[in-house]
């Protein structure tokens, strides 16, 4: 069986078609960013989250009128997959982290008839989530820087740049995409999203070195061929194995989303969004730039001659 | 075959070897599953009679996160400013002023509250001897001293609260230091938080209580010997055995029942069966690390309680000995119920080497009340042992030599330094607390733990089986192998986990299904560059080389590209993220042996040896 035979699709043509396309990804999601932002986890955020489980339902309206008896009026309420796991969150820090037994104390008053356990329980102290913020965008920094440094030794300078300018391109566009559609999957910012975003760098930058690979192997044997025509040859020749690997990676993740339940739907959802992404990107910013870059001095150089 | 001869016999030997380290996984897996079948003394009996086996299975499994199992994770960090307070002397309103003003500085900076200090002072021109050390003493003195102080404080707090995990009864617990001031403490199965922040944070209580007589020691153990004999105890051949082996060459059991075997002896005595009388200091017990457990559930029963005399109390070592052979044994202690003296008179201890011996030893000082009482005590007690016992649990147990005047008292017969330091660390507890704060706490409830397990396990099943279906589809034959690279990479992944004693993790399975697909990645790589050569007119066996050849380089930079931000997200993720990156490193070097070396040399087998031509699709 074979999805696709010989290919000879003329990509890079219309690169500047989806170089606009990109653009208008990243302004939505700068937009989104700008005027609502994202949801930090309380990771990152310190305070209090609570998930308890009752054994009947109960309304969250319910819920919050126990939790502004508490003093908790600025508490996020929502049910947490089922009608009857609740949780509750506050950024509010009081002495010796009791927040959350102040809270519980309230639900049992509230709910005398209907027992809760407690699912999970996060608190986190000012000072943690600043530094758990620090070192998450640390993290994606020095893994870019990282990659980059690798791939000038594997390859040249110009096509480090190329992969880490697509792999910003990717976490820009998936941090606008989770901005976009936090309140729609409830999504948030948390420990599990930045694992997330560190995992789309690295299959975005695995397609990137596939791709550049063939290019490397290509300039070989064809010296004289323009880069423009050896750039689609060499995307071509791989594109069988692009759709299968990435066609493979989105149904599992495909699977995660739909079957791995509420912990790990931000997790999913970023990286099924970042396979599209990463997928594209590989041609369209990373491939074209290295282009953009070659004909740039190569213009240039015929200036002063 | 005889090309193949080594490579059959690496593959071979990695299978081998993993599922020996994965068999205490499946092993542990099995008796838990036969232990919830069974009900109430039931299930207590196959748990006594397979103690040994559930102790070392479940030392060797893949560990579980918490996120898994449920329990509680809590991050202490020493209140350094809260310590260097106590330690100042003079303390007058400049220098309450100048604390205040660290407080407010120090919640918003990564400085030590020390270096603050000192800026503070600076900025005044105050010496900071005015309330630190010897007058001569310039503030880069002062300031080594309390970073030095802040340092030992962090041993402290890490030494009372394992000490005090140790005593509660946590299975597994652990407890790491966390950069310089933290302390990680991780509680697996726990959830009772009100339990939990009185262990953590509570002030250590030392005290300072007398050994009962050998004889009086003897006669209660046998009480309870009997009691126990008397009962319905379920003991078994194979621990007493064992112990009673061990007996032969440690310790003797001096009984008046002449020969015995073994298991007559465990039946007429279970308490001294697995409690051996030691023979250097006949007022104490040894108990086989395996047989604490048991021994503290028998002293709880009410027909045992009922025959120890009020005044006494059994209390066991901090730490085991460890005799040949590597097995260690704790000591059971009976002493005198109510302290001799508490912890809050001792000023200061220091371990040093005793110049004239050059034997470790240490020196402890008392306050004038103390050392008044203390005085009576020693000279009442000449030749009696007292116990040094920190939140119930004895670090030693010297003789007393002769009366002590003057509270200035030395402790020898340590083995080697760090005892002595150790000793230190206790006897400091008691008058100079290591001030802790909870800063993060995350618990689990065992529910969730669950849920989380079950919806981890059908995704991978889920995303592996369709993903093995879609190759088999695709490449026929060639899919065949790649499964069977699939299947054998996640058993050397789990197994390499197992023998690391790796955690297991929520974002760990899901760097498990990533593997899957960097694994998958690679096959389909190699089969579409075979295709690919295939359409160029080499001949079968040629293609297969050259795929293999050709897509060497973009597999191994698209995996190393991948392993470093693995390696970056182990060295800034923390606890469960970590996780991640651990099992997506294994998996990576895992899949790139199954899925090139293992396949290459399944097709070389195939066309060379059985001359067929594998079908690609």
């Amino acid at each position: 069986m074979r999805f696709l035979g010989k290919t000879n699709i003329d990509f890079m043509s219309k690169r500047r078609f989806w170089y606009s396309v990109s653009l208008v990804l990243i302004a939505a999601g700068i937009i989104s960013l700008v005027v609502k932002g994202f949801h930090l986890g309380t990771d990152f955020l310190g305070g209090t989250e609570l998930i308890v489980k009752f054994q009947q339902p109960v309304s969250i309206s319910e819920v919050r009128t126990a939790m502004e008896q508490a003093g908790y009026g600025n508490a996020e309420i929502k049910t947490f997959g089922s009608d009857t796991d609740i949780l509750i969150r506050t950024p509010e820090q009081r002495e010796g982290l009791t927040a959350s037994d102040q809270m519980r104390k309230a639900l049992a008053e509230r709910f005398p008839g209907n027992p809760q356990t407690v699912l999970k329980e996060d608190k986190i102290g000012p000072k943690i989530g600043a530094e758990l913020r620090k070192d998450a965008v640390l993290a994606i920094i020095a893994s870019l820087i990282a990659i980059w440094a690798y791939l000038w030794l594997r390859f040249k300078f110009v096509y480090g740049f190329g992969a880490v300018a697509s792999l910003l391109h990717d976490v820009l566009v998936v941090l606008g995409l989770v901005s976009i559609f936090d309140g729609l999957l409830s999504l948030e910012i948390d420990q599990n999203m930045i694992a997330a975003f560190l995992t789309l760098v690295g299959t975005s930058v695995n397609d990137t070195v596939v791709i550049f690979d063939r290019i490397r192997e290509n300039q070989k044997i064809f010296k004289t061929m323009p880069l423009e025509q050896l750039m689609n040859k060499s995307v071509n020749e791989t594109l069988s194995r692009t759709i299968i690997t990435n066609g493979t990676i989105f149904a599992v993740l495909l699977v995660l989303l739909i079957f791995g339940g509420e912990v790990t739907r931000g997790f999913a959802f970023a990286l099924t969004v970042g396979a599209i992404v990463g997928t594209y990107s590989t041609v369209y910013i990373a491939s074209s730039l290295v282009l953009e870059y070659t004909n740039w001095t190569k213009s240039k150089a015929q200036l002063v001659s | 075959m005889h090309k193949y001869r080594t490579k059959l016999i690496i593959i071979l030997a990695a299978v081998g070897l993993s599922l020996y380290f994965l068999y205490p996984t499946y092993r542990d897996y099995d008796l838990h599953r036969q232990a919830s079948q069974l009900r109430g003394a039931d299930s207590v009996q196959f748990i006594e009679q397979n103690e040994a086996e559930i102790r070392e299975n479940r030392s060797k499994r893949i560990k579980l996160g918490l996120d898994l199992q449920g329990g509680m994770r809590v991050v202490l960090e020493v209140n350094v400013l809260k310590l260097i307070e106590d330690l100042a002397k003079n303390k007058d309103d400049v220098f309450t002023q100048i604390v205040k003003e660290v407080r407010e500085e120090a919640k918003l900076s990564d400085e030590s509250p020390v270096i603050i200090m000192r800026r503070k002072f600076e900025e005044r021109q105050i010496r900071m001897s005015r309330y630190y050390g010897n007058l001569r003493d310039d503030n880069d003195r002062v300031t080594a001293d309390l970073e030095n102080e802040s340092k030992k404080a962090i041993d402290r707090a890490i030494e009372i609260v394992g000490n005090r995990v140790d005593q509660y009864g946590v299975s597994e617990p652990s407890i790491q230091k966390l950069g310089g001031t933290r302390i990680n403490v991780e509680l697996p199965g726990v959830s009772k938080e009100g339990e939990v922040r009185q262990l953590l944070q509570g002030t250590a209580l030392l005290e300072f209580k007398l050994l009962k007589d050998p004889e009086v020691a003897y006669s209660v153990m046998k009480a309870i010997d009997a009691a126990l004999a008397a009962g319905t105890v379920d003991t078994t051949d194979t621990t007493a055995a064992a112990a009673l082996d061990l007996s032969a060459d440690t310790t003797k059991i001096s009984t008046p029942d002449g020969e015995l075997t073994p298991a007559q002896f465990a039946e007429k005595h279970p308490f001294f069966a697995i409690a051996l009388i030691s023979q250097q200091n006949p007022g104490e017990a040894m108990v086989a690390e395996e047989n604490r457990d048991r021994i503290r559930r028998w002293l709880d029963r009410e027909d045992v309680k009922r025959v120890i005399p009020n005044d006494v109390q059994f209390i066991w070592s901090a730490k085991p000995q460890i005799v040949e052979g590597g097995k260690k044994y704790y000591t059971l202690y009976p002493v005198k119920r109510s302290p001799e003296l508490t912890g809050g008179v001792v000023t200061t201890a220091q371990a040093t080497l005793d110049p004239s011996y050059n034997q470790p030893i240490v020196t402890m000082e008392m306050n004038s009340d103390g050392s008044r009482e203390w005085a009576r005590i020693t000279g009442a007690n000449v030749g009696k042992r007292i116990a040094i016992v920190l939140d119930d649990a004895v670090f030693s147990a010297p003789v007393v030599r002769g009366k002590i005047p003057g509270g200035h008292s030395q402790i020898e017969g340590m083995d080697n330094l760090d005892e002595a330091r150790l000793l230190e660390i206790v006897l400091k507890a008691g008058a100079l607390p290591a001030p802790v704060e909870i800063i993060e706490q995350r618990s689990v409830g065992p529910s969730l733990g669950e849920d989380s397990i079950r919806s981890g396990l059908i995704t991978s099943a889920v995303a592996t089986v369709l993903t093995m279906f879609f190759m088999l589809l695709y490449y026929r034959t060639g899919g065949n192998v790649a499964n069977i690279a699939l299947i054998l990479c996640l058993l050397f992944l789990l197994s390499v986990l197992a023998a690391f004693q790796g955690t297991l993790t929520l974002p760990g399975i899901a760097g498990i299904i990533l593997t899957l697909a960097v694994a998958v990645d690679a096959n389909v790589l190699i089969y579409e560059r075979i295709r690919e050569e295939v359409l160029t007119g080499k001949t079968f066996r040629a293609s297969i080389d050259a795929g293999y050849d050709k897509a060497w380089s973009a597999i191994l930079d698209s995996n190393v590209t991948t392993f470093i931000t693995g390696i970056i997200l182990y060295q800034f993720g923390s606890g469960p993220v970590q996780g991640f990156a651990l099992t997506l490193m294994i998996g990576i070097v895992a899949s790139m042996f199954t899925a090139i070396f293992v396949t290459h040399a399944i097709f070389g087998i195939m066309t060379d040896v059985f001359n067929k031509q594998p079908n690609f699709g």
